[in-house]
């Protein structure tokens, strides 16, 4: 079997997901008998030019939100040359962090950057950024996400071999298989690639996989988690924190949640919900334990940054009204 | 030049305001043409995925209504949209849509002037506040 050609890239992000690629336990020693990458500025210290160099790609990797004009034209010229092209991670997939620089309304400082920067040729320049920023679906067409901030291990893996035809021994398989939705875990066992525009998470939210104890859900107070978590095992948003479980795409396993740590939506929102916020705003208000409307406005003053909060992840792509506003209906 | 005519989105609870909307107009009670009445068993089942949807599609406002506390059909779904109103009026707020434009009003069967004079406020209010999505107010 030929190696598959294959191009590795993050954009504006922190290359966390570079590192995933290499997260994949003993197979990585494996990798260079199955991958051909012949553009990963992270390790190999590719230059942009070096794209050019390139006739043709079997997949891509694009990790980081596109926020410069630079990470608009590496994903239109490895959307030229890929077959396949994947997003890895949620900035690529949604927008991620990098996309909460939308709630500010953004200039560049002329002094730094842009055309008319007065500067001595000595400085570097910043690269001018979009008016902004973008997932990667909404700049060139997408055949696969792997969400995640980042992508857990074995989501990684298994979108490895869906697109590297490497097949590793069935326990393998079937670990990395287990949390995605049955069309792609069996075109994965059965060596095919799955359906175009598919998402390697799961289709339910994180509540599905969560470990913890749900009971009836009332609290009177807004928290934040060091302020008040018990180790009782009980449902953190029942213990007053903003748990996001509920507005999250399953797939992670419910790992946070069950290391005690509230869920901040990295998978973004699962198909069945219209909009993370809304979800959120409807699940947390159901705790509140009063029915006056003066004691329900004193909770509700104690909640700080909601935007950030609920679109923590997703605020270029999943946020409906934001997207409204930018014309993208 | 046309004077802009928003367009609001009222979710009606069946039991109260409904009724009143429609005594409202029985009576002949002068009210703005503006509103786009959803008629919803209870206002408890508004979710806020529905208010944000209303937005988003290009409404102007939009009017949550429902029984007094106490008068809930169905015993406590106004409560649960009382609950739910000051989050999502603060996320509303925070993603740019001006206080005015989200309002939960209590409006029992009889209230039909009440409900008269709701809709004549909301919609003189959101005309000052001018379309919500500028690209959409032609539509």
């Amino acid at each position: 079997m030929s190696k598959k050609k294959v191009a590795i890239y993050t954009a504006t992000g922190c290359r966390t997901c570079e590192n995933t690629v290499l997260d994949i336990h003993y197979q990585v020693s494996d990798l260079s008998r199955y991958f051909d990458v012949l553009f990963w500025p992270y390790v190999l210290g590719s230059q942009l030019e070096d794209q050019d160099k390139i006739d043709d790609l079997d997949f891509s990797f694009y990790a980081g939100a596109v926020c410069t004009e630079s990470d608009r034209q590496v994903a239109i010229r490895l959307r030229e040359k890929s077959k396949i092209m994947v997003t890895i991670g949620a900035c690529a997939s949604f927008g991620g962090m990098p996309g909460l620089a939308d709630l500010l309304a953004r200039g560049n400082p002329e002094s730094f950057s842009g055309d008319n920067a007065v500067r001595p040729e000595s400085i570097p320049c910043l690269p001018g950024t979009e008016a902004q920023v973008s997932a990667l679906f909404q700049v060139v067409d997408v055949d696969y996400d792997i969400p995640g901030c980042p992508p857990t291990q074995n989501l990684v893996w298994a979108a490895i071999q869906a697109f590297s035809g490497w097949s590793a021994s069935t326990s393998n398989l079937s670990c990395a298989a287990s949390r995605l939705p049955e069309s792609i875990a069996q075109a994965i066992v059965s060596g095919v690639l799955p359906p175009r525009k598919s998402m390697f998470a799961g289709e339910k939210a994180v509540c599905a996989s969560c470990s913890r104890i749900k009971e009836e859900k009332k609290f009177s107070d807004a928290k934040r988690f060091y302020e008040n978590y018990e180790a009782t095992g009980r449902c953190l948003l029942e213990q007053g924190l903003i748990c996001q479980g509920i507005a999250t795409r399953e797939g992670c396993g419910g790992i946070c949640t069950g290391a005690g740590l509230p869920c901040r939506g990295c998978f973004g929102k699962p198909p069945a919900v219209y909009d993370p916020g809304a979800k959120m705003v409807s699940a947390i208000s159901s705790t509140f334990d009063c029915e006056k409307a003066g004691e329900i406005k004193k909770i509700v003053e104690k909640f700080n940054d909601l935007t950030g909060t609920f679109y923590r992840y997703n605020l270029p792509s999943q946020c409906e009204l934001l997207r409204a506003l930018r014309g993208n209906l | 030049m046309n004077q802009f005519e928003p367009k609001i989105i009222a979710f009606l609870c069946n039991w109260c305001s409904y009724v009143a909307a429609d005594a409202a107009g029985v009576s002949r009670f002068k009210q703005a043409p503006n509103i786009r009445a959803i008629r919803v068993f209870c206002s408890g089942m508004v979710d806020p995925g529905y208010v944000i949807k209303a937005f988003a599609s290009g409404a102007d406002a939009v009017l949550v209504a429902g029984c007094h506390t106490g008068d809930c059909h169905y015993i406590s779904g106004n409560i649960k949209a009382l609950r739910r109103s000051f989050l999502l009026d603060k996320l509303l707020t925070e993603l740019g849509v001006e206080k005015g434009r989200f309002r939960l009003e209590w409006i029992a069967a009889s209230e039909s002037p009440r409900y008269a004079e709701v809709v004549n406020e909301i919609a003189s209010e959101v005309k000052k506040l001018g379309p919500f999505l500028p690209s959409l107010a032609s539509h």
